[in-house]
This record gives C-alpha cells, structure tokens and sequence, in this order.
C-alpha cells in the first residue's frame, strides 16, 4: 500500500475515541444494541490492527448492513423519522470503522462524524450540548491531523494543540458567517422527529396529569417583560382550552369539530396600554404556544384561535421565540354563539348524578351566575378539601363525584374539572383553561422562569356583560399556590420535587447555590434570545442597528474585512513568527553573500566549507576572487575565533556587512 | 480512462502540457537549491477537499431545512476551518529549501538513486512530505526533530548520456488533507548514464592493430615476471625463499604482468559499427579488463585514457563512453 494512504496508529486511536464521543449525546435516545455495535466495531478494528483478525469480507459486510437495516426497523417500527434516520447513520458510523482500511476511508468516517455533531443539534442547541459538540468538532479535527502525520506512534500533545489551534483561528470568521448569512426558510420538507417525547401540558387532561408534571424541574419557557412584572397571583399563561369532556378526560375542540363561521376569533376590543413582553418556549413537540391573556402576537408562524389562544402551525421542535402584546383588563367574547353556548354547556350524559343534584341545589340557592360561582368557591375552602401533589386514584366512572363527595384531596386539575362540571350543570357556560401559573423572578435579567411544577389548571365562565371570566378554584382551596407557587403551597406535605433530589431549585436556601443557577439561567436566556433565536427578523433588526442599513455593498466589504482581519494574524504568526531567529548577524551577511554568489552562478554545495566554495568561487569569478576570499575571511574570523574582543568582533561584522553589502559580481565573468 | 479520448485529443492534451512546463520553467526555472516561496507554491482543495466542500453542503442544507441555528454556526466554523486549513497547509511548505546532493550513474534500464536533501528554514515542524519524480519511487518524511534530511529516490534510467528525472514533485496535504499544497522543482539533478555493455565475442584486430601485442585477452595464468625487493603486504607465497636461502635480499617474486597485458581500447577496433554498438562494445570489454583487475586504456576520437586500473580509473573510462558525443549538462 501507498505509504501516503497508510492510518498511522495515532489517528486510529483518534478516530475510535471520537467515535464514542459523538454517539454519546445520542446514547439515550437508541437502542442499546447500537451501542454494542459501536463496542463491538471498536473491538474488531483493534483486533485488526493487533494483526489478530481480519478485515470483513463483502459478505460479511453485506450481512452486518441489512442486519442493521432490520434491527433499526424492528426497534423504531419504521425507517422514516428523523430518530430512526439517525439511528441507522450512527450504525452506518460504527459499521465503517471496521472497514477502516485506508486513509480515505478515515476522511469518510470524520467526515460523517461532523455531520453527526450537527445531528446532535437537532434534539438540543443549549450550552452545555454546544460546548460538548465544539470538544467533538477538536477531536475529529485532531483524529484529521494525526492522520496526516505519518510515523507518530506515541501520543503528542502537539497534535491537540494544533486541532484546537484550528478550530479557535476558524470561530471569529464561524461568527461573522454566522450573523451575515441569509436566513432562508427551509427548501424541501424534512423527516420530522417521531420518537421524541412530547413535553409540558398535553391536549387532554386526565385527573393527575397536572400533578405528574407538578414533580418535574424542567424549564416549559422564559419570559421577558418590556415594563414591569405584574405579580404573579396575575400570571395565567394560557396554552389549551378543554371544552369537551369525553371518555373521563377533558379535551380541546379540533380544529374540524367546529363549524367553519365559528373558526374566526370574535373581534376584541383592546383598551388601554398592552402588556408586552417576549416568550422563548422550550421545545414541546407540540403546536401551542403560551400567553397571557388577550393575546396578540405579530411574531412569524404564530396564529391566534377562537378561544383566544395563540399557536403554531407545526410543533415546536426547537426553541421558539415570540413576541407577545396582552390586554389582561379585554372582554372575551362579549356575546356567545349558540353553538358556543351549546359546547360550553355539554355534560357527558349520565355521570355524576351526585354532583348534578348539588348542582341544581346550589343554582336554586344563588341570584345570579356571579353568585353561584362564589358559593362553589365557598363550598372549596369552607368544607374540608385538600390541595396535594399526590392524590388519591379516582375511579374510571362519575369521577366528579367521587373526588367532591368521597376523596375529596386533588390537584389543580380535579378542583378545575368540579368546578366546570357543578357550572355547566348548573347552566353556567364554562370550561377548564390549562397552562402555567406564576414563575420565578430571576432578578439578573428581570425574566420570568416557568418551570414544569408551575403547570396549572383553572376555569373560565362566561358571565353575562363579562364575557369569559377567570375563575381559579384552586386559589379557594391554596392560595399560597397562587401568591407563592408550588414549593409554598407543599411545604406541610413536603412533596415538591421529592423525586429529584438533585434539583438545584430544591436548593434554593443556600445563597451561592441560587445565584449561580440563576446566573446559569440567565446566560441560557441571552444564548436562547441571541444566537439560538436569532432568525430573519432579529437579523435584519442587528445588521440595521449595526451597519445602519444593509446593502450588497457593505455585506461584502464586511466579509472581506473580516476575512483579512482574522486570516492577517492567522498567517503572520504561522509564517513571520516562527522565523529563524538563531542566525547570527554573521551568518546572515554570509548567507546573503552566498546568495549573491549564486546569482552569479556559483552555488554553495550543501555542507561546503566557506575555505573551499571560497576557492571554487574565486576559480570562476577570477576578478572578484579577492573580494570574495577577503569577505570569507572576515566571515571566518568572526564565526571560528571566538577569542578576540566584543569591540574587534563589531569592527569585523560592520567590515563584512559592509564588504557584502558593496559586492558584486557580473555573473559568468571567468 | 483513455480509452475513449482521440488522437486529436491527445495532442490537444500534449499541446496544454507543453505550453505549462514552459510557464512552469519560466517559473521556477532549474536550480540545484530552490528555497521554496510563493511563487513557487501551489494550492488547490485537494480531491477530499472537495468531497468535504460537498459535505459542508449537505450540512449547510440540513441547517436551512431544519432551521437550526447551532447547525448553521457549525457548518460555517467548518467552511472556515477550510480557509484556515489554506494557510497552515501553505506554511508547511513554505520556507522549505531543497537541494541537489547526488546522482549516482547508472547502465541503462537500471535504477539510479536521487538524493536530495531537504532543510527547513525556521523552527516549525513540517509533515508529510511527499517527494517524487514521476517515474520514481517516492518517499514520506516529516521535519520534525532534524533541520534536514536527506530524501533518497531511485528511479530507472533511460539511454546513454545525461539522464534528467524531470522535475520533482513535493507536495503535502498536511494538517487537514483539505488541501494540496505542491510544487514542482527542477533541481537540474542529472545521472550520468553510461553505455549499454555489449558482449562482443572478442577484441577484433587486436593483433593486427596493434604492433606492440600489449592488449592480449587469453587470460595467460601467473607467469613469472620478475622480481623485486619485499615490501610489507607480500604475501609471503611471493617471497623467493630459494635467493633468501643463498643470503640473498629478501625479494618478492612478481606475477601478473599487468605492463605486459596494458590493453587498449580503442574506437577504431569496431569499424563499420555505429556508434552507440561501438560504445557498448567498449563498455563491455572495459568492465571485462576491470573485472579481470588489467589495465586498460580509452582511444574515441579526441579522448584518450592512459590504461590504468581501479575504481577511478573506470569511472573516468565509463564518463568518457557516457558522455562521448554528449553535451556538458547545463550547469
């Protein structure tokens, strides 16, 4: 073989670290056969290079693809989807290592291996993912230069160095490139993620469902407000609006379930100043969006609802920015549509026959709708109903009456799901609203942080000249939940986050402990804001402001000036810097002398003593041979005796700089 | 590959090549020490730099598709590292200096080795070097610990007289392989290359040519030719042990008349032949009388050789048959 196609040992052991570090990321979303291919790929590539086996033949190779095809296939049920995708290129990843054979068979494998850092980024853009990546990106870069560096079989610091050295010389460009480059929409459909969970609130609620998410640590979004916070008791981020109940679940209204005339959002009349503040949701893998109530949003790919909800076209599969104006003081559809009344009245038939008689007990009781509301909430905080994380199972059947008549103990979700029930039975149109309530103030940044645990349930009713009015059963019951949040309202039952004994909001007592995640989450919100959400618009917003208008021009000047900029230094230091400083002034005039004799056609044999080219030299160039033995001899003097004095060793070197500074030969004068 | 192109595209192709070895020559006209610049390196995207390039592409898509912004910034940061990959790959090449050392002579179809020594003109280390003619073997080295090196290539040599490998190819695709970073130099390294030996069944006209009989090919066995005083290294089966007996001098006995079979070799032994045949008859009985260890002297028209013997001797025999009816190399 080529000696130039040769992987020298270095680069082998590169490229099986590198290996391992980039499907690491991915470990927990394959199978855990996969990565027994990647030990077992790792092994057999060793064995290879131990000279103990030997490569696969084709069909062995042949039999090793398909059989990855068909695990692939019977562990993800399908090969389309963005996780099954990237499942068999990992595989195909490991699968090449064993047939790593030649040099170009390495520039394939690295190469795919930066690909996969980028597959990384499709399932997390956040910090820590970034950094692990760019130790990924030097470590293929370096697997690439021990490559190219035939004969190492020790390991080299300097090889990292340089990888490293790479990497950071390419990231001032990486960041003009970066924040220049056209942000286009995306040219063809691509396969989506299949597998991923689907995080946050879901569109169908079940009694304690809520509280399964009321255990996790997880941020769902981050807000920044343009003026300042309203308290947190006002902060109902709304997300979904359940009008149906069916099957023991509260679900929203598909899109199809309602009639064309009533798709339309009821025009709202918005006075005063809004509320204005920007959202960046974690991804959910799902449509909606978060908002406070009446919300209005000019931010690309989001759209409004009838219930006065905002979401996305597709699912959020990324990080997601919008900019959000509220009129919290708006009235709600001031008049019902029949349909709407009809929806917002219907009770599954036949359950819950206790709580429909209390119900009617009640509606007679009360004056007004208004009234009624306040004797439900009565009923919450006088009679004793308790607000836990972890309620009692409810049967499948009549679950209003079990949870108001028998256990009695709930969350959110099931005091929200009674209340809605004793309304509508009572004739009051109503349904459960669920989204977030509260969040924390991180005073870095002035931002609101809504974690998982902040998940909510609530009601609306719509009350005639009111429209639609937030009622909070769970305020009646809690109301540290609503003024403090949840780790308040748990304190007696010591229940929040008792499964995450690592959470550091567990921690939140112990002052640098607190700081630091807050900090840390600020950084995540200016990442997120800045470089994650950066898209068309926040560019268009940054070249504006910075290059005050933007023009084919300047983009072009820009990219040329920081080009000479960054490839400037980049190139003194690899060519100027490391110049050879250990030349004597002696023995650069000499150098400069022979070059002058080689001009003349006398050329300096390499290791020729300066007495004997001298000799040859003078020989050819009979007229200038005095001069020439003259300045070898000053050149000998002062590089051979190293004996005479500082001042006589500056009068020789000034003679020879001189003497070659004066010479010159015609060339072929012998 | 070729199979399909014409003639036509050939000479086409023949025409392009000339016209560049021209440029090139005007370039990076012959030297034996080309300390290597700008002007005489190259850089191109090698072929796995293109293949790279179609990667960087895939990824450039994948971020537009999937609208992610970290893909966009990798990608860019590996678009850049291509740019910056330009500059580390030049500076391996560059400050480099090569020089001619030697060339050794060779007989035709033989190999002949190329030295070469390559120094590095500042402090840093410099890979993977590739050094080839393009008809010879090709060597790998890296400057790392040394200042230089020399680079040993053989390479087969053609026919009688100056032998030029052409020019020498150095390139390197060091660190990234991104890029080829090459030059081609003219280090006006040339082999000499003597006559093709050709057996001729014996020297004719020996006898009639030459009156003084001096050149007599049969190996005659160690006839007595004479004595003279002992000197350290005799053999002592030399000394005449019998005139030491009679209190004689110790005395050596000589064999071996070498004066006596003093042959010449001389270009009118061949008349009628051409020229090149003449020269291989004579390289043949050259090396015959070296091998034999018999002087023998050269005779081409304005060349003439006094016999002698040795390594020397046939080195300047053998010059004289390789370079007769040849130009002086340039120098």
């Amino acid at each position: 073989m080529n000696p130039g196609q040769q992987i020298p040992r270095n680069a082998l052991v590169w490229i099986i670290l590198c290996l391992f570090t980039l499907v690491a990321p991915h470990a927990g979303r394959l199978p855990v056969w996969v990565l027994a291919v990647y030990l077992f790929a790792a092994a057999w590539r060793t064995m290879v290079y131990q000279g103990r086996w030997s490569f696969p033949g084709r069909l062995v190779k042949a039999g090793l693809t398909i059989a990855s095809c068909v695990g692939i296939y019977l562990s993800y049920g399908s090969l389309i989807g963005l996780e099954p995708t990237i499942a068999l290129l990992l595989t195909a990843f490991a699968l090449k290592l064993i047939e790593l054979h030649q040099r170009k068979d390495a520039y394939v494998l690295l190469f795919l291996g930066y690909f996969i850092c980028i597959t990384e980024f499709l399932f997390s853009q956040d910090l820590p993912m970034v950094a692990y990546a760019l130790v990924n990106v030097i470590l293929v870069t370096t697997a690439l230069v021990a490559l190219h560096r035939p004969g190492e079989h020790q390991f080299n610091r300097k090889t990292v160095r340089l990888a490293s050295i790479l990497v950071l010389q390419s990231l001032p460009l990486m960041l003009v490139l970066f924040f220049l480059f056209p942000r286009i929409g995306p040219l063809w459909t691509v396969p989506i993620k299949s597998h991923t969970a689907r995080t946050g609130v879901s569109d169908f609620m079940r009694p304690g469902d809520i509280s399964r998410l009321g255990k996790s640590d997880e941020v769902a979004f981050r807000v920044q407000f343009e003026g300042a916070i309203p308290p947190p008791s006002a902060l109902y981020w709304r997300g979904l609006v359940f009008s149906r109940q069916e099957e023991g679940a509260w679900r929203s209204l598909r899109y199809y379930d309602i009639p064309p005339a009533e798709r339309r959002q009821a025009p709202v009349a918005t006075p005063g100043e809004p509320l204005s503040y920007r959202v960046i949701m974690e991804p959910t893998q799902q449509n909606w969006l978060y908002s406070l109530r009446y919300a209005r949003s000019e931010s690309p790919g989001v759209m409004s609802s009838a219930d006065f909800l905002l979401f996305s076209p597709g699912v959020l599969e990324d990080e997601r920015m919008y900019q959000v104006h509220s009129w919290p003081e708006a009235v709600l559809d001031p008049t019902l549509t029949d349909w709407r009344r009809e929806m917002e009245l219907r009770l599954p038939p036949g359950e819950n026959p206790q709580a429909l008689a209390l119900a009617r007990q009640l509606r007679a009781a009360a004056i007004d709708d208004a009234q009624l509301v306040d004797a439900v909430l009565a009923m919450f905080t006088e009679q004793s109903f308790g607000y836990t994380l972890e309620p009692p199972l409810l049967p499948m059947d009549n679950q209003v009456d079990a949870f108001l008549f028998d256990s009695r103990r709930g969350f959110c979700e099931h005091f929200a799901s009674a209340f809605v029930t004793l309304m509508r039975a009572a004739g009051v149109p109503a349904r459960v609203v669920a989204g977030y309530q509260g969040g924390e103030i991180n005073p870095l940044n002035r931002t609101v942080i809504v974690h998982q645990f902040d998940a909510h349930a609530w009601a609306e009713v719509w009350l005639e000249g009111e429209g639609w009015v937030r009622v909070d059963p769970t305020a009646a019951v809690s109301p540290q939940r609503i003024e403090w949040g949840l780790e308040q309202a748990m304190q007696a039952e010591g229940t929040f986050l008792s499964d995450s004994p690592l959470s550091p909001l567990r921690y939140r007592g112990i002052n640098w402990l607190n700081t630091l995640r807050l900090r840390y989450d600020d950084l995540t919100w200016r990442w997120q804001s800045w470089v994650v959400g950066f898209d068309r618009e926040r560019q268009f917003q940054l070249l504006n402001t910075v290059f005050d208008g933007i023009s084919a021009r300047k983009f072009m000047l820009v990219l040329l000036a920081s080009g000479l900029l960054v490839l400037g230094p980049v190139a003194f230091s690899l060519l100027w810097r490391a110049r050879r400083r250990d030349t004597s002034e002696a023995d650069r005039c000499y150098l400069l002398f022979c070059e002058r004799l080689a001009r003349a056609g006398v050329v300096r044999e390499a290791g020729e003593p300066p007495g004997r080219f001298a000799a040859r030299a003078a020989a050819q160039l009979r007229e200038a041979g005095d001069e020439i033995c003259r300045i070898t001899g000053l050149y000998e003097q002062l590089a051979y005796a190293g004996d005479t004095s500082p001042q006589r060793q500056q009068a020789a070197l000034l003679a020879l700089r001189r003497a070659v500074r004066r010479f010159r030969s015609n060339p072929r004068t012998a | 590959m070729d199979g399909l192109s014409t003639t036509a595209g050939r000479g086409y192709r023949q025409r392009i090549r000339q016209r560049f070895s021209k440029w090139v020559n005007r370039r990076i006209p012959p030297s034996r020490v080309v300390t290597l610049d700008q002007r005489r390196i190259f850089i191109f995207p090698s072929r796995v730099g293109l293949f790279f390039a179609a990667c960087l592409l895939v990824m450039l898509l994948t971020a537009i598709n999937y609208q992610n912004n970290m893909s966009y910034a990798l990608t860019f940061l590996l678009a850049t590292l291509f740019i910056i990959a330009t500059l580390h790959t030049y500076a391996n090449l560059s400050g480099l200096t090569l020089r001619a050392v030697r060339a050794a002579a060779a007989f035709p179809g033989q190999q002949s080795e190329f030295v070469l020594q390559i120094e590095r003109g500042d402090t840093r280390e410099h890979f993977a070097l590739h050094l080839k003619w393009p008809e010879s073997t090709e060597s790998l080295v890296n400057l790392v610990d040394e200042d230089c090196l020399r680079v040993h290539l053989h390479q087969a040599v053609g026919e009688r007289g100056w032998f030029s490998p052409g020019r020498l190819l150095l390139e390197s695709t060091y660190p990234l392989g991104l890029l080829r970073c090459w030059t081609w130099v003219d280090l006006d390294l040339r082999a000499m290359v003597y006559p093709r030996p050709l057996a001729s069944p014996e020297l004719p006209g020996l006898a009639s040519d030459r009156p003084d009989g001096a050149a007599i090919p049969a190996l005659g066995s160690d006839d007595f030719y004479g004595f003279r005083d002992y000197r350290d290294g005799d053999s002592l089966r030399q000394v005449h042990w019998k005139g030491l007996a009679r209190g004689q001098a110790v005395q050596s006995k000589q064999y071996g008349a070498y004066a006596s079979r003093s042959a010449w070799l001389d270009w009118e032994m061949f008349p009628g032949l051409g020229v090149e045949q003449r020269l291989s008859h004579l390289c043949y009985w050259a090396l015959e009388f070296e091998g034999r260890g018999e002087e023998y002297g050269l005779r081409l028209p304005g060349v003439a050789i006094e016999p002698a013997a040795g390594e020397r001797h046939r080195e300047r025999v053998l010059q004289a048959l390789a370079l007769y009816g040849k130009a002086e190399p340039p120098s």
